[in-house]
């Protein structure tokens, strides 16, 4: 663990430089760990692919004094009893949702019905929250349907919509500004106030997506 | 009991210190974006630490009042009405059912904030009354004011007037300088790209929103091109491949992937908050140690 300065009132957590599961697995125990201990003070505690980011009250501590305790807090063998949730998320992968689908298959010299079977077919960690909502940073794609983010980003992607960039995957929760390549649509809430879990996903889950047809999509509430 | 929006204002929200412990799934800290004229406006009307109030934005927002209280206005300089007489803001007034209230151009500064004694009376969704519209979260409805929202409040009696002395209101200038602490990321930028950042001036552009200020000037270059994506804090500066630094301001996204170079102190984002765009920014350093303590002090003294 490397710890660094990020603002007057914050700092990182430094656990490796690579997106690995093995280091994901550090972040998590370590941010479970954490999270176990309710240490007073920490306002923000955000977890990501090799880092936790961590704001503090600096009325409870200076910079060094919150290091020293933090290394003596975290527990990287941390026993996660936590059950793990796949999270299941229908997606309706047509070309007129799925806007960069056609794009992708010239790209990757791949038919859209092959992109869709191995996007489908795989299990995904989560490992980040954030950008927006409830926006779950899910990875690895297989290398055949990696392609790298789009020149220049939409300035609206639609709720809802899934997407690629590079080997990661996510849903877009919320109609927002958006780079990723569009590969279909799910009519599943990603954040939704109502409920006491904001967002389904938390990080350490896994993801599976469900191809389904337009009918059972606009069955389930998806909009086109 | 309330105020009521009469016009179409262009930009003002409800806003507190913002939302926390919500960024683990994304949700943005949001809140105001000058907490010196923010905390100020409640301190003269005796109002709790962290009671709401509206950021305005821009220019002409117009209310009618609905029952009596007292109110401040403070933050930018504005042309600001009761009943068509031209006021003073940075002190309180008392208002009655009837009134008319109007704040009009913006003169000095960009963002002027409005409270009422006792803060409006509104529910806090997630603990925060912060609008964030990207978010659909906090004030009312998650959005920006509209003509015909009504701002209720509990009614006060009137008092007696309070000022803020002249030497506590400050004037905002079109030549900044603010302060950095140097960051996680600053392995890598070379000592001679580190010296460029601290030695020029640099503009800010008209992308310059409650999310980010961005800059123009000298170029300047990390080793990387980016860095694995990680939690950001507010007043970081993103130094995209471009070679422009972004500073994040309080609605950030809360998860980035580009390098940093340095963070801008806290109280210094609340003074480039009252900035416009083509003001010209220097940066200087300041340790941890320095900035911590300077930002204690700065809260103790309103809380």
């Amino acid at each position: 663990m490397i710890f660094k300065v990020a603002s007057v009132d914050s700092l990182v957590i430094y656990f490796g430089n690579e997106i690995s599961k093995e280091i994901a697995q550090d972040v998590q125990k370590a941010y479970l760990s954490l999270r176990s201990l309710n240490i007073e003070g920490l306002i923000e505690i955000i977890p990501s692919y090799t880092t936790i980011y961590i704001s503090y009250d600096i009325f409870k501590y200076d910079y060094l004094s919150l290091v020293e305790l933090l290394k003596q807090s975290i527990n990287l063998e941390y026993e996660d009893n936590s059950s793990k949730n796949i999270i299941n998320i229908d997606v309706y992968y047509g070309q007129e949702v799925g806007l960069d689908l056609s794009d992708m298959s010239t790209k990757t010299k791949l038919p859209i019905e092959k992109i869709i079977e191995i996007h489908s077919q795989k299990l995904y960690d989560v490992y980040a929250i954030g950008f927006a909502p409830g926006f779950g940073f899910l990875a690895s794609v297989d290398k055949q349907i990696a392609v790298p983010r789009l020149s220049s980003p939409r300035k609206s992607v639609p709720k809802g919509s899934v997407a690629i960039a590079d080997r990661q995957t996510a849903v877009y929760p919320q109609s927002s500004p958006g780079g990723w390549n569009i590969i279909g649509r799910t009519a599943m809430e990603l954040f939704d106030k109502s409920l006491e879990k904001l967002s389904p996903l938390s990080v350490g889950d896994k993801v599976k997506f469900n191809a389904i047809s337009k009918e059972e999509f606009l069955a389930q509430g998806g909009i086109i | 009991m309330s105020l009521e929006i009469i016009n179409k204002p262009i930009l003002a929200t409800i806003q507190d210190m913002g939302r926390f412990s919500y960024s683990n799934i994304g949700v943005s800290n949001s809140g105001v974006m000058d907490e010196y004229a923010y905390l100020y406006v409640n301190k003269i009307l005796g109002n709790d630490f962290g009671t709401n109030a509206l950021e305005i934005s821009f220019s002409n927002v117009q209310f009618k009042v609905n029952a009596s209280t007292q109110i401040a206005l403070t933050g930018a300089k504005c042309e600001f009405f009761i009943n068509n007489v031209l006021m003073d803001t940075w002190e309180t007034h008392n208002i009655k059912k009837g009134d008319i209230l109007k704040v009009g151009r913006i003169i000095e500064g960009t963002r002027v904030y409005l409270a009422v004694s006792g803060g409006f009376d509104i529910k806090k969704e997630f603990g925060s009354n912060s609008t964030t519209i990207k978010e659909k979260l906090g004030g009312i409805d998650g959005d920006k004011l509209k003509k015909g929202d009504i701002l209720p409040f509990k009614s006060s009696q009137p008092t007696y007037k309070k000022r803020l002395h002249q030497e506590y209101i400050p004037k905002y200038s079109d030549e900044l300088i603010l302060r950095v602490i140097l960051c996680s990321q600053e392995d890598n930028f070379s000592q001679e790209e580190k010296d460029k950042f601290f030695s020029n001036s640099y503009t800010i552009t008209n992308d310059f929103n409650r999310m980010g200020c961005k800059l123009n000037g000298e170029v300047i270059k990390s080793d990387i091109n980016g860095i694995i994506s990680e939690g950001i804090a507010f007043g970081a500066i993103q130094i995209p491949s471009d070679g422009q630094p972004i500073i994040l301001l309080k609605e950030r996204q809360t998860i980035g992937g580009y390098p940093k170079i340095g963070t801008v102190f806290s109280l210094d984002c609340f003074n480039l908050a009252q900035a416009k765009p083509n003001s010209k920014i220097r940066f200087t350093p300041i340790s941890i140690e320095e900035a911590q303590e300077k930002l204690r002090a700065f809260y103790h003294y309103f809380r």
